[in-house]
Order: C-alpha cells, then structure tokens, then sequence
C-alpha cells in the first residue's frame, strides 16, 4: 500500500506539472485505445445497421436534400471567394498580415462515454493525422472545442461547454470582445467580466476573435440568449447557447492552420486617420 | 500474480478486468449517465476478496493507471482509489466473505463511495449530488456481479 500511495502521488505531480510527461501519457492512451474502439463497436454496429435498412425512398429523398443544399452552398461560396480576395486586397493596402483560407480534416467521434462531469469527447484521429494539442476543433455550425490530449491513434477533445474551458470572441455585430466560459452539462456558456454598459443584446451572434492564438478568426461560437445587468453585481450576465451540435454531432472537423502572409510594405504614406486608433491596427495585424 | 501455473487460470481475471474497463466507458443512454455503476471497482473488490493473493494492490494500482488514461483524469487518482478500496478489502477479506449478500452490498456503497470522493477530490468541477449516483446503482448491482462472477470463478476454477 505504502508504494502505491508513493507510486500514485509521484505520477500525480509528474503528469500535473511536467510538460514533456505528456509523451508518457500518450503511450498509455495509445495502449488502451483498444478498450475504446471494443466499447465503441455496439453502438458502431447499431449506427450500421439502421444504414443498411434503409430504403430507396429515403436515401433518394436525402440526396434530394443534399443536392438542393450543395447549390445553396456553392452559391453563397461564390460570392464568399470575391469578398475574401477583396478583403485581402484592402489588408494589402493597410500593410497588415492575412491568413489565408484554413485547411480542414475530417475526424468522428469513438462512441464512448467520459467523466460525465467533464465535457470531452474522444476522436478517431491522433498523432498519426497530425493532430495536436491546442487544435481547434468544429462541426458543421460552428466551434465545438480544443484538442487537449493526443495519442497515437486517438485524441481526447475538450468542449466549450467543459467548466475549464474559455475561448475569445466577439461580438459580430459590433466586434465587441469579451471571453466566453463554459458551465459544464447545462450546455450553456457564458460570456464573463462584460460591463453593465456593454452593448450586447439578445441574438447577437458570437463569433471567435483570433484573439489568443488557438482559434482562427471569424467561426461562429454561440447565439445570446439572454442579458441581465444585476444590480449589485461589478460584471453583466450573459448566456450564450453554442453554435455547433454538441451533443449529437458524430463528424467533426480538425482545422489545420493556414499560413500566414507577411506584406513587407513599406510604411504607409498616407498619415493614418486618428479615430482608427492604434488598437484596432494592431487587432487587424493580430488576425 | 505473474505465476502462470497450469490450471490456475489466471487469465479469467484479466478478462472480467479487462470487460470491466470496457463497460466502464461504454456508451449508456442520457438518463443513465451519471449513474454508471463503478463496475471496475466492484470486480476488483470480488477477486480482491475471494483470491487476496492473485488480485493484490499492484492489481489495482496497474488497472486504475490504464482507467486514468481511460477517463483523461490525471494519472494516478483511479490508481490510487482502486489501491485504497482493495487494501482495505484484503485486510476484511475472511470477515467480508461471512457477510450476507446485503451487508456486503452496504460495504460496496461505502467503498464505491471513497472511490468517489478521491475523484472528486482530485477533480476541479464543483460538487454536485450526482456524483454519489455510481454508489448507489454499484450498490443495487452487486449481488448480481457477486453471483455471476461466483459462477465465473467456479466453472474455471480460478484460484
């Protein structure tokens, strides 16, 4: 007993505080990763069977679907690729940095359980992929979290809604910035440490800032919900519910980072007008 | 616990170890999420009581490691927990296996629950009543995991 306690503490101070121990843990990870996958395969069966019987009708039907949403899709990407060339035409003539469009990998979820207290879910791809720590992570409507631990084969994913989680964003409306937390399994999150004053209104769209690092800009998180200003209290109330799917997404996409291009423009020579103020300049470099 | 004597069949227990780690990240319906039995606990707690000498807090230790990894806890809180729940049933071991199946079933409740609070412990979530659900279904299963592994010990002749 006494070695055990000697053995778990030890492990306990070295996976909490070393950085590099996290190669140690990740070749634990990989050798149970046939635990998850042999966990995962009733519900891996379940998923195939209800595939396989399905008819004519409804795979038609769906393709139907599909087919009318790809158009729409496309349609709106048209236009989306001429705003992005203007964009980066204008930055240009700022003199800023652009990052270009990021690249995307596809990864699903193992069907299995976590700690039900803590908000993370296990995905199929690891090391192998590429996948790192610190990668974003999306579903078709929005930002679901961060990759927080990788093994060979697998990686575990921290989402927003995880009370140890907290991303930057903004404001779309007004690029208001702020932080946004989670609050564990009520699935909503909250945006702290906002003003009374601050100008968000129910329905405001929240997106990532960039801000940070770890996200790239613009992907959208959540949808206020609710504002409240607390007599009493220093901070403003807002409840923000997330974008993406977080509980029944099954695909997910892993975002590679694009690279960044550096405009060595020579200071501009037009004076740059007072009221866009230093901040913002440097915000725009940031993105 | 590494002799690999012929007709021992030490194996079994790795096995039923093996599928209570395997049920213990197994997917359950949303109602029934925070009241997963602590299946791992309960199947070291029956060999660490029937047979003190194979499932030893080493065991444990090694299981609980591969569980952290498992449930992205940091290592060494389940190895900890589980080496703690099996040292304290290999010292009551000989008056644990005299007990009644609902006396026992009550020792379960209160180990389970040690388990549960070394997690929560180690854990930074704020507490939440949910957290003593696993105690209480390990509670309401054992007698059943007691008969089927009884039976399993039995008809292999694990010893």
């Amino acid at each position: 007993m006494f070695f055990a306690v000697i053995a778990s503490l030890t492990l306990y101070i070295m996976d909490d505080r070393l950085d590099y121990f996290g190669q140690v843990r990740s070749l634990i990870s990989s050798v149970v990763y046939p635990v998850q996958v042999t966990a995962a395969l009733p519900a891996d069966f379940a998923t195939w069977l209800s595939t396989f019987f399905q008819d004519r009708e409804q795979l038609q039907e769906r393709i139907r679907v599909l087919e009318a949403s790809q158009q729409l899709m496309s349609a709106r990407l048209q236009r989306l690729q001429a705003l992005e060339r203007e964009n980066l035409r204008l930055r240009e003539l700022l003199g800023s940095s652009f990052r270009l469009q990021e690249r995307i990998q596809i990864a699903e979820l193992l069907a299995v359980d976590s700690d039900p207290f803590s908000q993370q879910v296990i995905l199929d791809k690891g090391q192998r992929f590429g996948v790192y720590v610190g990668q974003p992570v999306l579903d078709a409507h929005g930002v679901m979290g961060q990759v927080s631990e990788v093994s060979l084969f697998s990686s575990r994913v921290v989402l927003l809604t995880d009370p140890n989680h907290s991303i930057p964003v903004q404001i779309n409306r007004n690029g208001l910035r702020g932080v946004v937390f989670g609050r564990g399994p009520s699935e909503q999150l909250k945006m702290d440490y906002m003003p009374h004053n601050a100008d968000v209104r129910v329905g405001d769209l929240v997106v990532t800032s960039g801000l940070g690092g770890i996200f790239p800009t613009g992907y959208p998180v959540g949808v206020v919900t609710e504002v409240s200003f607390p007599a009493g209290k220093p901070f403003a109330e807002i409840a923000i519910s997330p974008a993406a799917n977080l509980g029944t997404s099954r695909e997910v996409m892993l975002v590679l980072p694009g690279e960044r291009i550096e405009f060595d423009l020579p200071e501009p020579s037009v004076e740059m007008p007072e009221f866009l103020g230093i901040e913002e300049i440097e915000a725009g470099g940031l993105q | 616990m590494a002799t690999t004597a012929p007709g021992r069949n030490i194996s079994v227990i790795w096995f039923s170890l093996l599928l209570a780690l395997i049920l213990m990240i197994i997917p359950l319906p949303e109602i029934l999420r925070f009241a997963r039995p602590e299946w791992l606990g309960m199947f070291l707690i029956y060999w660490a009581m029937a047979l003190p000498q194979r499932v030893s807090i080493g065991v444990a230790w090694f299981v609980g490691i591969l569980m952290d990894a498992l449930s992205g806890t940091t290592l060494g809180v389940h190895a900890f927990a589980y080496a703690l729940i099996v040292f304290l049933v290999a010292r009551f071991h000989l008056q644990l296996r005299q007990y009644p199946l609902w006396q026992q079933a009550l020792t379960i409740l209160s180990l389970v629950m040690i388990v549960q609070l070394i997690l929560l412990l180690a854990s930074s979530m704020p507490h939440q009543w949910q957290v003593w659900m696993p105690a209480v279904t390990s509670t309401l299963v054992w007698p059943v995991v007691y008969a089927l592994l009884r039976k399993t010990r039995r008809t292999f002749q694990v010893s």
